[in-house]
């Protein structure tokens, strides 16, 4: 594949990793500077932030807080957003692209605007939901679906309806024929939504700031609100640790799917 | 009583007519062609025989059973699809084995009889091999395998040889064919290329914006076209507008170069009409370079010599009208030249009037 790549791209491939991986780069060496202040260049490599946060109650609480509702979110986007993305595809009604933009809206409406609209309706139906884990949940699922009918819909996209009828021809029952054909040929799909999902989860910080509990902090909640106070250098350890979490699903996503395969649109 | 019956058959989207009104019947163990232009109504009847459209009206017998409103696994049809349609998940073995466990066929079962219908298909020692690594041909093997191993009542296929090359198109022309004597299995094909149709079917219905215009064999179809537009969509053909003459031993007369020419009514043309719509096929064209011929009484004169190989197609110009003849290439054949005069006819049988 890497034939005649000009020089140009290369050297602009190469700056967009540096873009992207330096502020990685910085907290990573950040978490293990021995300084007691948030501060680049390191003074000297040092374990105590890390073992700081790996004590440190709050964070260890919000980090378990954020990797269970990471979760659940995941659970329920997974499930939504794979019926929403059937439908989408399958359904053959009018107003079908109004309602994909509409189920696609989280994915560009900013967080604060998600959040903020959240927190006002329930404030104002009174459903008892405002700032409760219930509320969050439900408010992160509505953030994380989106990814999951996205992918699902691209797997959809160059999944052949027909094989599906194939399956009906043959005596297979609409649901049959959907869990042994056409699941498996969308399940890449599946995974890599689900596991996106859990990702734009855990790393959510606008719509967790509208919604989220003072004693069910999710981590980057906890994260931003003790750097306000105190610029201490356990909250870039808090950081590595996320990181280490995302890279790790990342990975994971790849060993399940092709990454390279879904961004480069790949058909056959 | 006919094994397939469609009766009053439509369907409808909306307001537009994808099917209009059909009827049709198709007799047991018949290789039964649907034949028409791309958007002419054949997949959407095909999908109704399978179960995946619901007619708007109408019903569908087949083998004594109303299959109007019998969801797809519950017809025992087998379809092949145009693009195959395999399972990309499973192996050539799963593919073929999926309707029999659907079936719950015992496993013993089911590898004899996957084995023997791979052996049929000319796959034996594939049952290992994923769809990406087949050919368009053996894909089409095995999306034929995987419906025959089932011993549907019918097989449906909806232009199953358009994806393929010229070369292998000619070859599984035959072989489809084969295997469908063979098994003696009642079979719908559709095809927009009368060329297959012609070749391959006991019967063919040529279809034109969701209605059939024509059902015929082969050679009804080709020979006897009842109308203009089945007579120039199967085969090369003239149709010239022409003053009619008078009727003579149950032929018509034509006028074309100041000569009347014998031609025959096609079963719908009404009577008494002062021009008609003749059909002639370039090779029925009687060619002569000399007057005075009685099978050659026209006279016209080359406007072009085309070769073709196996063939020698002319245009001539007669009165206002071009017609289009071709001879075989025979070593004797003589070179014309564009403008040279040149006499033609053609027996009576072959000149088809049209109602038009
Ligand atoms: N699901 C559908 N919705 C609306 N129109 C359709 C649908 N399926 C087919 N049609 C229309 O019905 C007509 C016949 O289609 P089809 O049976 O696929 O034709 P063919 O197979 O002869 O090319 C076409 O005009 C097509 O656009
Ligand atoms: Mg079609």
């Amino acid at each position: 594949m890497e034939r005649d790549i000009p020089i140009f791209l290369k050297i602009a491939a190469v700056l967009g990793f540096v873009y992207l991986l330096a502020p990685i780069f910085v907290v990573v060496l950040a978490g293990f500077n021995s300084s007691d202040f948030l501060s680049f260049p390191p003074d000297g490599f040092s374990l105590r932030w890390i073992k700081k946060f790996l004590s440190s109650d709050k964070y260890m609480t919000s980090f378990l807080f954020s990797f269970r509702l990471a979760f659940m979110t995941m659970v329920v986007a997974t499930v939504l957003g794979t019926i929403a993305a059937i439908f989408l595809s399958r359904s053959a009604f009018r107003g079908k692209g109004l309602l994909r933009t509409f189920f696609l809206s989280p994915l560009v409406l900013p967080g604060v605007v998600v959040g903020l609209s959240l927190y006002a309706f329930y404030l104002s139906t009174g459903i008892g939901l405002v700032r409760t884990v219930w509320g969050l949940w439900i408010g992160h699922i509505l953030y994380s679906t989106p990814y999951v009918i996205g992918t699902v819909g691209a797997a959809l996209a160059v999944y052949d309806v027909s094989v599906e009828e194939a399956a009906r021809s043959l005596g297979a029952s609409p649901w049959k024929a959907f869990w042994k054909v056409t699941f498996p040929n969308i399940s890449s799909g599946i995974q890599a939504g689900s596991i996106f999902a859990f990702i734009v989860s855990f790393g959510q910080f606008e719509v967790s700031l509208f919604l989220s509990a003072p004693n069910n902090e999710p981590l980057p909640i906890a994260m931003y609100n003790s750097l306000r106070y105190k610029f201490e250098p356990d909250a870039a350890a808090a950081g590595i640790f996320a990181i280490t979490l995302v890279i790790a699903s990342v990975l994971l996503t790849n060993r399940l799917v092709n990454l390279h395969k879904m961004a480069g649109g790949r058909l056959k | 009583m006919s094994y397939v019956t469609l009766s009053g058959v439509s369907k409808f989207y909306g307001d537009v007519p994808a099917v209009k009104i059909l009827d049709l019947e198709i007799q047991q163990g018949e290789f039964f062609s649907l034949l028409g232009p791309s958007g002419c109504g054949k997949s959407t009847t095909l999908r109704m025989l399978a179960g995946f459209v619901k007619p708007t009206s109408g019903d569908i017998i087949i083998n004594n059973r109303d299959m109007t409103h019998l969801p797809p696994e519950h017809r025992n049809i087998g379809i092949v699809f145009q693009n195959y349609a395999i399972f990309p998940h499973l192996n050539v073995f799963e593919n073929i084995a999926f309707g029999l466990r659907m079936r719950k066929t015992a496993n013993d079962a089911i590898k004899q009889k996957v084995e023997a219908v791979l052996e049929q298909v000319g796959l034996s020692g594939y049952e290992n091999r994923f769809q990406r690594e087949l050919s368009g041909g053996q894909q089409q093997r095995v999306a034929l395998a995987r419906v025959l191993v089932i011993r549907p009542e019918i097989l449906l296929l909806d232009e199953p040889l358009s994806a393929l090359d010229k070369k292998m198109r000619e070859e599984m022309k035959y072989w489809i064919k084969g295997i469908q004597q063979q098994t003696g299995i009642t079979t719908v094909y559709v095809t927009h290329d009368q060329g297959e149709a012609l070749t391959m079917s006991d019967r063919i219905a040529v279809m034109n914006e969701g209605a059939i215009l024509q059902i015929g064999s082969p050679s009804e179809i080709y020979e006897v076209p009842k109308s203009r537009f089945v007579g120039e969509f199967i085969g090369e053909s003239n149709t010239v507008t022409l003053p009619l003459g008078t009727e003579k031993d149950g032929y018509l007369g034509v006028r074309i170069g100041g000569v009347d020419l014998m031609a025959r009514r096609a079963p719908e043309t009404p009577e008494n009409l002062g021009t008609g719509t003749i059909l002639i096929r370039p090779e029925n064209m009687i060619l002569s370079d000399t007057a005075g011929q009685d099978a050659t009484p026209v006279k016209g004169r080359i406007r072009s010599e085309t070769y073709q190989g196996a063939l020698i197609r002319y245009e001539i110009e007669v009165d206002e009208a071009v017609l289009v003849a071709e001879v075989h290439n025979t070593p004797e054949l003589v070179t014309r030249q564009s403008g040279d005069d040149i006499w033609f006819g053609w027996h009576p049988d072959s000149g088809v009037i049209l109602p038009d």
